[in-house]
């Protein structure tokens, strides 16, 4: 097997070079070409990921220094796969959002930009590197999501922007420390020499602040404040939510994976990151039960499955680790269709309020038919994705306290769903219309098939994408429908006759919102814990 | 008395970067003025430079431009490095600032806890 085609520092380029080349071209012209540039971005992303599942890792020292000294780019068995889904998931997006009228030429060159920084997150092997990008990424997400001015858009960019910036501070005060501990910063030979250090606490400080930093990036638990503001604010069109929710997200417990991996001769903290991952799940769902605007109910959803992800991937079987993983590429599917679908709804109905939206699925069949893909893939229902990620995940679980935490997770999953389900059902006050729009209905039911597949084909998809082959089969069995039925009925009666009559607590829960200060605070006390914890365990 | 002294001439720059930087991070916690906050983020970002740059710094090294031999040098890879770090902060904080005169505008408040309530009150 070759080597991919063109060098990963063009295929890096690639996005932001066809958007500042077609800034300068009329609007019919720039779109034709920036979607060319997406496509061609996902062609190439498409042959390394081949080049790398069945032939070897790809490593590149850009402009030609040595290894230790040169900015290195990695592809490998985690990254490629993930740097295809990055590619795919914006043309996807693109597509979908051709003829809104939001899509001018800025916004599409900011757009393409955050791909750019999205895929050097998973390509850099080299922490400064990983550093500029994340900056670029968060200063582009913090513009994209104020672009249509509109409500309290610009405070949610604010308070995203600045507390992402005290986490970058963490992270560069970590990088600063790593290097004077090994000299480089290059994450392989990192690993190397923190293995040979003479006192591998040294070591604990700059990794309490990385990972501070990383866990506000992957929204774990006190740390998730940004995370709704971002994904769910008001005046972010649908595509930048479902971009957000589906990939920038994993970029965060994609270093979280890496930088674990780095760190992994000095500290173990796969218990900590557990507790945190189940914590985070509970209170995601919880806060998704309260809320009332169906893109907030999505976004506080996010957040219980990022912690779902990271539960999977600390929970220490091989099983629940490539669990985890596909559950981030299944997160993606559906969380992005489901945003997506939500903007059109919104769009279409004027509200944002799930309890005024009814009959989605009479009014706009399409998008209905996308929604209740998308929930089906997010409750883990059989023959839908979810449950074989899910499945997974429980494999690795078996008999330990997790397991029972993933039953818990799995029902509040079902149960702040029902919710949402509702929109779909029920009498639409307005006659149908049919829709002008033929890529909405094309990538959504593209997307939709794809949840379904991922699902049938549940064993041989994680096989083909990242290698290990184990059976899925239990996951179609009596028992776990049996439970996912049970389950099911137990939330539907659980929201009929609980959550319906305690709406005054519920309203507390909603409008309840942290200062800065108090974000700042809990970044401090995150990253007290952490360092105390990997003190006590090394 | 005298070890108040030595402890403070044995401090380094990389030392008193560090204490900075938890300065700022005071300021972030308690500063209830939203420039105030913006000021102290800054100053966070400007200690982590400053103590990257200092890092591996010895008394006597030249800076690493010109010199007779390469042990008197200062390592150059920090210095390489945090003049990308100086320009995302300046931008990030300049955006901050922008974001903040709008804010400014249309809130008419420059403290967080008003402003979360005004945002409520829409």
């Amino acid at each position: 097997m070759n080597g991919p085609i063109i060098p990963l520092h063009l295929l890096v380029m690639l996005p932001v070079l066809t958007g500042a080349a077609a800034y300068f071209l009329p609007r019919r012209a720039y779109q034709a070409v920036m979607f060319a540039g997406t496509l061609a971005v996902s062609v190439f992303a498409l042959q390394l990921f081949i080049s790398v599942r069945w032939g070897r890792e790809v490593t590149q020292f850009v402009a030609g220094w040595p290894e230790i000294i040169a900015i290195q780019l990695v592809a490998d068995t985690y990254s490629a796969p993930l740097v295809l889904l990055t590619a795919l998931f914006f043309t996807g997006t693109y597509l979908f959002s051709t003829l809104a009228g939001y899509m001018d030429k800025t916004f599409m060159f900011l757009f393409l930009m955050l791909e750019s920084a999205l895929i050097t997150i998973f390509l850099s092997g080299d922490l400064f590197n990983i550093y500029v990008v994340m900056e670029l990424a968060m200063i582009t997400i913090a513009i994209l999501i104020m672009y249509k001015q509109e409500k309290q858009a610009v405070y949610d960019a604010m308070l995203y922007i600045m507390m992402n910036f005290i986490a970058m501070a963490f992270f560069m005060m970590g990088i600063a420390y790593v290097y004077r501990l090994t000299g480089v910063l290059d994450l392989r030979v990192i690993s190397s020499r923190l293995a040979e250090l003479q006192d591998p606490r040294a070591a604990l400080v700059p990794y309490a602040m990385i990972m501070t930093a990383i866990a506000v990036k992957s929204a774990l638990l006190p740390l998730f404040s940004w995370l709704p503001r971002a994904h769910g604010a008001p005046s972010a069109p649908g595509i930048i939510s479902a971009v957000l929710s589906g990939v920038q997200v994993k970029a965060g417990v994609y270093l979280l994976i890496r930088l674990n991996q780095v760190f992994a001769p000095v500290v173990d903290t796969r218990l900590f990151f557990l507790v945190i991952g189940f914590l985070t799940a509970v209170a995601g769902f919880l806060l998704a039960i309260a809320q009332k605007d169906i893109k907030l109910i999505l976004a506080y959803h996010t957040i219980s499955q990022v912690g779902l992800i990271v539960m999977g991937l600390n929970l220490g079987s091989d099983e629940a680790f490539w669990g985890g993983m596909y559950h981030i590429i299944n997160h993606a599917l559906f969380k992005g269709l489901l945003f997506l679908s939500a903007g059109v709804i919104i769009e279409e109905y004027g509200t944002r309020s799930y309890a005024e939206i009814r009959g989605v699925l009479r009014r706009m069949p399409v998008i209905g038919i996308a929604t209740l893909a998308g929930v089906l893939g997010i409750t883990g229902a059989p023959f839908f994705n979810g449950s074989i990620s899910k499945y997974f995940i429980q494999i690795g679980a078996q008999g330990s306290l997790g397991e029972f935490g993933l039953y818990l997770v799995n029902f509040g999953t079902i149960l702040s769903f029902v919710k949402y389900f509702t929109i779909l059902f029920g009498t639409p006050e307005i006659e149908p219309k049919p829709s002008r729009d033929p890529f909405i209905a094309v990538i959504s039911l593209i997307f939709g098939a794809a949840i379904l597949a991922g699902g049938i084909f549940g064993s041989q998809a994680v096989a083909l994408v990242f290698g290990p082959s184990y059976s899925a089969a239990g996951a179609l069995s009596v028992e776990k429908t049996g439970i996912f039925l049970a389950t099911l009925a137990l939330g539907i009666a659980v929201y009929r006759y609980g959550i319906q009559r305690i709406g005054n607590a519920l309203s507390a829960v909603r409008t309840f919102k942290f200062s800065f200060n108090q974000i700042t605070v809990l970044i401090s006390l995150f990253f007290i814990l952490l360092l105390g914890f990997s003190y006590t365990v090394t | 008395m005298a070890f108040i002294g030595e402890f403070f001439q044995g401090l380094t720059i990389a030392d008193l970067a560090v204490g900075l930087f938890f300065i700022g991070l005071y300021g972030a916690m308690t500063q209830r003025n939203i420039i105030k906050t913006i000021m102290s983020i800054g100053i966070m970002d400007a200690a982590a430079i400053v103590f990257f740059v200092m890092i591996n710094y010895e008394t006597g090294q030249r800076s690493p431009v010109t010199g007779p031999s390469a042990e008197q040098m200062a390592d150059p890879v920090p210095q390489a490095l945090m003049i990308t770090a100086i320009v995302i902060g300046v931008s990030v904080v300049a955006m901050c600032l922008a974001m903040y005169m709008r804010v400014v505008y249309r809130y008419k408040t420059a403290d967080w806890k008003t402003l979360i309530r005004r945002l409520g009150d829409q």
